[in-house]
């Protein structure tokens, strides 16, 4: 007893500072958000060509939601869906959806979805039994239809046109936009009537295209709850005891090479594939990891990572000068090897110093790589009218599930052939299979996997970041918020 | 050329020679002095680079060394000393070099890897070994080398120095590209500066405001030799316009090790020097052709005084030299030439008299050569006579019954003896009284075929037997008397046979020469002694028993009559030739020449 007594004191302390602390994590509505982009984002429209699309992605994500979603743990969870059914075929799914108003007010419904995802993917055929169910029916076996639209490209948006031509978009998320300038900045307020209850912040402000040291600054000085954070730049900040949200390496970095005869590329050749595997084995992603990505990054030897697929070590990544160097002897005896012109985005400083490194690496084989930068290099449009033998670029991860994060990985490389039988695939060797396929002719030269790294303000509270790097701010709040 | 021409031209010459030895002087003078001046100025520039470049290799030092020293570098050379991983460093020297304004600087593990580059981030891990490679100590002062940046080799002026941590070396790189060097140097008017980068692998490249201007083959052979021999060399490079030279100055810049990593080459116009020579050779030929020009004027004067009574003397000279002996030169003056001109008259008339004397001496000595001949010839005949009249008196008194058949044997004897003498008295009338020449045409072919056939019967007479040949040649027709010239032949056809007692071979050719028809006569037999040669056509003198020695002088005097020539070649026991060139007639020279009396003209062909 006695010795229960002299306890006592300490018992009370903890009770109490576990109050005073539960009183300081208590969720609180109202105020503003203030999130810095270092990309500038265009367009919220998810089918928009971005540059940047996972910026854009961050931001549709609070204006459009999809049928689906996947939760922290990368588990696939009803959104505007309230539950689905497959076919035993698994080519025709039905979706029962929920009661969900636009911000417009309007109800969504069947019509609206089909509207919506045959922007999407016009591929398909859509059919409404009611005004709440709608069928999808694909050409061949899809396994993995949820997570497949719990990809933001499959948000649904309606689209209405004015009398003046002027398309504007509307969605069912929990934040309006209400103010827009394109590659600046952006504000959305809070839906008050969101199904799933109102956010709790007022309005969330992005400021787009600023500068790391811009950055730097305003973490110190300026009122902002979070920004992104090069992945070289982590380890500075790790060191000052910086609140960080890093995502697991889900991004693939790349050198995806251009297919030749394109209009801006005249008489320009498509690198030799003895060149590209020659290139590939000169790579010491090693170094490029630990020292470039200090340590934040793992090298890629696949299009997915290891973490996700579980079979990617069993393609080669280790460097081999001398088998580099005969090889492209041996392609020299047939062809006359050109300088490849390695384009990388230009508004990138990690990236540029990547793609040096590749240079360098490569010249120790004879392979002469000339790195430039170039202002839009991630879109297909935008690749199709560089002058590059090359670009270097940066991929995100856009679902969990390896074969549509494969699937979309391969459209987004311009290897969208095998697309359907990726996504029929349904044991990991046909996966595994698949990639290796893609990889095969060493078009596509995987680099490293990076994570997506936020550095957060101390009042910032319930920031959910997605194993792909994606955001989830519907339960953000931030202390002192008036 | 005459003497006046010879002096004029020995005057001029020497004028000329001494005016372009004398500009030849000042224009080499001249060019010696700029290119002195050039040279200095080349070498300020030099000095002035040189001030540069150790004032860069300065401040890089003291880049280097501050960053070597500062507390952040022990602090991260500590950390990697501890097992640090070099990846936490990669961005490190961007900062230093920021800070210190260095172009290049490499954080460097001891191992050679390199943990940090600023001008070359991608660089890292690779190893830079060539400083632990190299023997020796580390170079304490500033050197130039080749940096391997993402645009290729550049060439830089670098600074090495360890940071010693823990017990181990890490090292600094440092160092600036050296065109600030080459910039911050400000050339005089007609001076450039470039620098040759010489890598040790790939192209050499010219660097700096000047390249396009000092690169030429010219320039790269030069460079090609500066960096072999690694000493300095310059050489003249002709731009192609006028005027448009420039002499490069080729300097072998030190590197960290004996081969030469750049060259700093000085261009130095020399168009003004060049334009100030033109303007002092073409002063100097202007005065040159001034002073050549009066000197002429001059020398022409003073020659034509000097050799005006050496031309007299010579056309005195001459004048006697044709047979006017009574020509004299004026004595003017007392010097060598009229001292000259008095010994000449002297001499004049000396010859006069020795030849006055010599003709009269001549003229005796003919005489008594005449008598004597005469008196051996006459003598001859009048022995007989003498014994003949002696033999009739004698039988007149002692056998007058046998007188008249003496007598008879006796007149017979001098009768002969008297026709022997008019005979020998006949030939002196000839010899004295030469015919002048009937002139005309004679075939000479003809004429030669005639007299050999004459003497046919006589060649033929055994023992001594002598064969004929003819080579007649084709001749035209010869202008002379035909008896003569018949005599002439004759003559020596009777000469030859005299000349052959044993027989032998008479040879009768005819041909053209240059200008005369020629006739040749040879013998085989005992030939003749050059002094019997000199002496052949010496009237009176005869190598015969009988003879009168007048023959070949009259066969002299009738050829030269013929304005021709006869002579004899002959060596000891090989035979003789007489030759005789007479002139080609021409019927117009005949008909003006009218009287032969009045001595033909000759056409020459």
């Amino acid at each position: 007893m006695k010795r229960l007594l002299s306890l006592l004191p300490a018992i009370s302390s903890v009770l109490l500072l576990s109050v005073l602390a539960y009183g300081s994590s208590r969720p609180r509505y109202g105020g503003t958000v203030r999130i810095l982009l270092h990309d500038r984002v265009m367009s919220i429209d998810p089918l928009s060509e971005e540059d940047h699309p996972a910026e854009r992605d961050r931001l549709a994500a609070l204006t459009f939601e999809t049928l689906t979603t996947t939760d922290p743990a990368g588990r696939v969870r009803p959104n505007l869906a309230s539950f689905w059914r497959p076919d035993p075929t698994k080519r025709t799914w039905q979706f029962q959806l929920h009661i969900a108003y636009f911000h417009d007010g309007t109800l969504l419904t069947a019509a609206d979805v089909m509207a919506s995802l045959a922007k999407s993917n016009p591929g398909w055929k859509y059919s409404a039994p009611d005004r709440q169910t709608v069928v999808i029916e694909t050409p061949t076996p899809t396994q993995h239809m949820p997570e497949l639209l719990a990809m933001p490209r499959y948000s649904i948006v309606k689209r209405q046109v004015d009398s003046a031509g002027a398309t504007t978009l509307i969605g069912t998320g929990p934040y309006k936009l209400s103010q827009w300038q394109a590659g600046e900045r952006a504000q959305f307020s809070v839906n008050d009537d969101y199904r799933n209850g109102r956010g709790f912040p007022d309005t969330v402000e992005f400021q787009m295209g600023v500068s790391l040291r811009e950055q730097l600054l305003d973490r110190q000085l300026g009122p902002n709850a979070a920004a992104e954070v090069p992945v070289d730049q982590l380890r500075p900040l790790e060191q000052t005891n910086q609140a960080l949200a890093v995502s697991r390496p889900a991004d693939l970095l790349a050198i995806a090479f251009l297919q030749g005869d394109s209009s801006s590329r005249p008489g320009r050749k498509p690198v030799d594939p003895r060149v590209r595997e020659a290139l590939s084995l000169t790579l010491r992603r090693a170094d490029i990891s630990n020292a470039l990505l200090q340590r934040k990054g793992v090298p890629a030897s696949g299009l997915l990572p290891q973490w996700l697929t579980g079979y990617e070590f069993m393609f080669p990544a280790a460097t081999d000068l001398q088998r580099a160097r005969d090889i492209r002897a041996d392609a020299a005896a047939y062809v006359v090897i050109a300088p490849i012109m390695l384009a990388y985005d230009a508004s990138d400083p990690l990236l540029r110093q990547i793609a040096e490194r590749i240079a360098v690496d490569a010249r120790e084989a004879g392979i002469v790589v000339q790195p430039y930068g170039e202002a839009h290099v991630n879109s297909k449009t935008a690749r199709a009218s560089i002058n590059a033998d090359a670009v270097l670029l940066r991929l995100p991860l856009e679902s969990v599930e390896p074969s549509v994060a494969l699937a979309q990985r391969a459209e987004d490389l311009g290897l969208g052939d095998n697309v359907p039988a990726i996504l029929g695939a349904t044991r990991p060797e046909d996966l595994f299979e698949d990639e290796r396929k893609l990889l095969e002719n060493h078009r596509v030269i995987p680099v490293a996997h990076l994570p997506q790294a936020v550095w957060l303000n101390n009042t910032v509270h319930n920031w959910q970041q997605l194993p792909t790097g994606e955001w989830q701010l519907d339960q953000l709040w931030v202390e002192g918020a008036r | 050329m005459s003497l006046k021409t010879k002096l004029l031209l020995l005057v001029t010459i020497s004028i000329t020679a001494s005016v372009g030895a004398a500009a030849w002087l000042i224009e080499t003078r001249a060019h010696e002095a700029f290119r002195q001046v050039e040279e200095e100025r080349t070498a300020t520039l030099v000095s002035q680079f040189r001030r540069e470049f150790e004032h860069e290799g300065d401040e890089i030092i003291r880049g280097v060394e501050t960053t070597a020293g500062s507390d952040q570098m022990l602090r991260t050379t500590s950390e990697l000393a501890n097992g640090a991983e070099y990846a936490n460093y990669v961005n490190e020297a961007a900062t230093y070099a920021a800070t210190q304004r260095l172009d290049f600087l490499d954080l460097i593990a001891p191992d050679g890897a390199i943990i940090s580059s600023a001008h070359w981030p991608a660089r890292f891990g690779y190893k830079q070994r060539w400083f632990l490679d190299r023997p020796g100590p580390m170079p304490d002062r500033a050197f130039l080398k080749h940096v391997e940046t993402q645009q290729g080799s550049v060439l830089a002026m670098l600074c090495l120095r360890a940071v010693r941590i823990h017990g181990l070396n890490f090292y600094l790189i440092g160092g600036r590209k050296l065109d600030a060097v080459l910039q911050a140097i400000s050339p005089p008017e007609g001076l450039r500066v470039s620098i040759y980068s010489a890598p040790e692998q790939g192209a050499g490249e010219l660097m700096g405001p000047a390249k396009e201007d000092l690169s030429s083959p010219k320039a790269m052979e030069l460079i090609q030799k500066v960096l072999a021999q690694r000493s300095e060399a310059a050489a003249t490079i002709d731009k192609g316009a006028d005027l448009q030279e420039e002499i490069l100055h080729a300097i072998p810049l030190p590197g960290y090790s004996d081969r030469v990593p750049a060259v700093l080459l000085v261009g130095n116009s020399l168009e003004q020097e060049l334009l100030l020579e033109k303007r002092i050779r073409n002063i100097s030929l202007v005065i040159a052709g001034v002073a050549v020009f009066i000197g002429v004027i001059v020398s022409g004067v003073v020659t034509a005084r000097v050799s005006r009574p050496i031309r007299k003397l010579a056309e005195a000279a001459g004048e006697i030299g044709q047979g006017n002996w009574d020509v004299r030169v004026e004595t003017s003056g007392k010097d060598e030439i009229g001292r000259l001109a008095v010994a000449f008259n002297q001499m004049t008339q000396e010859l006069i008299g020795q030849r006055e004397r010599l003709v009269q001496s001549e003229r005796v000595a003919a005489w008594r050569e005449l008598a004597r001949r005469l008196a051996h010839e006459l003598k001859n005949p009048l022995f007989p006579l003498q014994l003949t009249v002696e033999n009739l008196l004698r039988a007149r008194e002692n056998t007058p019954e046998q007188f008249d058949e003496v007598f008879r044997e006796s007149t017979s004897t001098l009768l002969a003896e008297i026709a022997n003498l008019k005979t020998i008295i006949g030939r002196f009338s000839d010899f004295s009284k030469m015919p002048a020449p009937q002139i005309q045409a004679v075939d000479l072919n003809e004429m030669v075929r005639s007299v050999a056939q004459l003497f046919q019967g006589q060649l033929n007479r055994d023992p001594a037997r002598i064969g004929t040949e003819l080579q007649l040649g084709d001749v035209p027709q010869v202008s002379g008397d035909p008896v003569l010239l018949r005599r002439v032949v004759e003559n020596l056809v009777l000469n030859a046979i005299d000349a052959m007692p044993q027989g032998g071979t008479l040879t009768f050719r005819t041909y053209m020469n240059e200008k005369f028809a020629v006739f040749e006569l040879t013998d085989t037999g005992a030939g003749l002694t050059p002094e019997e040669c000199d002496r052949l056509f010496t009237p009176y003198y005869t190598t015969k028993q009988h003879g009168t020695g007048l023959g070949l002088a009259i066969a002299q005097s009738v050829v030269s009559d013929h304005h021709g020539h006869i002579s004899v070649s002959s060596r000891k026991d090989q035979g003789t030739t007489f030759h005789v060139e007479l002139p080609v007639y021409s019927a117009v020279t005949a008909v003006e020449s009218g009287n032969g009396n009045d001595g033909p003209k000759f056409t020459t062909i």
